[in-house]
């Protein structure tokens, strides 16, 4: 029999383990354990991989706006919207540099990546207003401003393309050539490979009217100038 | 799922683990309720028990770990009740049915005063007074260090005896 009045350690200890009642467990809580047990449950890697499955929808649903998209434009059309971004560009900002850069200058060349062997210097109805380096759909390439009597601005613009194929069905005869006419945002482009190069040459002369002095501008042009990769 | 052979040596200590349970919980329907939780837990991920060590140790620790887990979803519960007065008689587990639900009445001062202990000092007296576990389980039950565990003890006993009419009268 433990001495209530005895609390040393040792007297405590015995008093625990004499002295609390044991709750046994119940007889039908094995059975419930038991048939709980041989339930059958969903496999454990369901519910993470539900809750993972959900977290990529929506966050799948929140990026779709944002997420490029897959009906990209063609290659030329491409690069026929960065031209005519860079002519828009010259257009605003106007001639930057008062003087007129050479074109066959070596730091054009060299900045360019693309050698001017001959070039379209400009006549009594087309002047050549300024040359420069460009750097479009992440490649190196050279333009030519020119500017007409009527005010007219025409952008040329070389860029590398060796592989770059011209649709047939939008080809134009002019001349003896059959360069490709594409519209975009009020402007229009001659399109045409020139070896390993295509060249650009825009302006604002998109309407039936002007189509004809537009095409005599590609002709001086494609016919007088020549370039070639540098390097 | 588990093999028989880990079934039977688990519902070994079904009987340790349920007055384990009544001391934690003090109602006999939410400790029925953690002891079925503790073994379907158990059971389920029995592939993570590694043999050889003791299975007494790992099953204490998963219904502790599982009392504590729904004793805070419980105080957290509580402490957004609209009066402001934590609810101490709602359900541990939310289906425990009410019928059963009367807590436990304690039958001697001394199962009084555990009952008026804080859960680690009660814990730990359970379990190495009570159930006679090596110092070293009780450490691996309550994820702690073995000298902490001598000075729970120590401390247990000595808040045990504050509780405890005959001390209190001397």
């Amino acid at each position: 029999m433990n001495d209530p009045h005895d609390l040393s350690d040792e007297a405590l200890s015995r008093r625990l383990q004499s002295e609390l009642p044991r709750y046994n467990a119940p007889d039908h809580l094995r059975a419930t354990i038991l048939a709980a047990a041989s339930a059958r449950r969903r496999p454990v890697w369901m519910a993470p991989t539900l809750a993972a499955l959900a977290t990529a929808a929506v966050v799948l649903l929140f990026l779709l706006p944002v997420l490029p998209s897959s009906n990209r434009p063609d290659p030329v059309q491409r690069l026929a919207r960065a031209v005519v971004a860079e002519h828009s560009r010259a257009l605003m900002w106007g001639a930057r540099s008062s003087t007129i850069m050479p074109t066959g200058s070596s730091w054009l060349t060299q900045e360019s990546g693309i050698a001017l062997a001959r070039v379209f210097a400009g006549d009594d109805t087309l002047w050549l207003v300024n040359a420069e380096p460009v750097y479009l759909e992440r490649e190196r390439g050279v333009a030519l401003h020119y500017r007409d009597r009527a005010g007219h601005f025409l952008t040329y613009v070389a860029l590398p393309a060796p592989t770059l194929k011209l649709p047939d069905r939008a080809r134009v005869s002019v001349g003896n050539w059959r360069p490709v006419l594409i519209q975009d945002a009020g402007f229009a482009a001659w399109v045409w490979k020139h070896g390993d190069l295509v060249c650009f040459l825009v302006s604002d002369m998109a309407t039936a009217d002007e189509a004809e002095r537009f095409k005599e501008y590609f002709v001086r042009v494609r016919t007088a100038t020549e370039p070639l990769l540098a390097y | 799922m588990a093999s028989p052979e880990f079934q039977r040596d688990a519902l070994q200590h079904l009987n340790a683990l349920h007055n384990f349970a009544m001391y934690l919980t003090h109602n006999p329907s939410e400790a029925e309720d953690l002891v079925q939780e503790t073994y379907l837990r158990a059971l389920r991920f029995s592939h993570r028990f590694q043999p050889g060590t003791h299975l007494r140790a790992w099953l204490f620790q998963i219904l502790r770990n599982t009392f504590l887990t729904f004793y805070r979803l419980r105080e957290r519960e509580s402490a957004v009740a609209e009066d402001g007065v934590p609810d101490w008689d709602m359900p541990m587990f939310h289906d425990a049915p009410d019928d059963t639900g009367s807590a436990l009445e304690a039958h001697t001062d001394l199962e009084r005063a555990m009952q008026r202990l804080p859960e680690e000092f009660r814990t730990v007296l359970l379990l190495a007074e009570v159930e006679g576990m090596p110092l070293e389980e009780v450490a691996r039950v309550m994820s702690c260090p073995v000298g902490t565990v001598k000075s729970r003890i120590f401390r247990a006993k000595e808040r045990l005896r504050g509780l405890l009419p005959d001390y209190r009268n001397r």
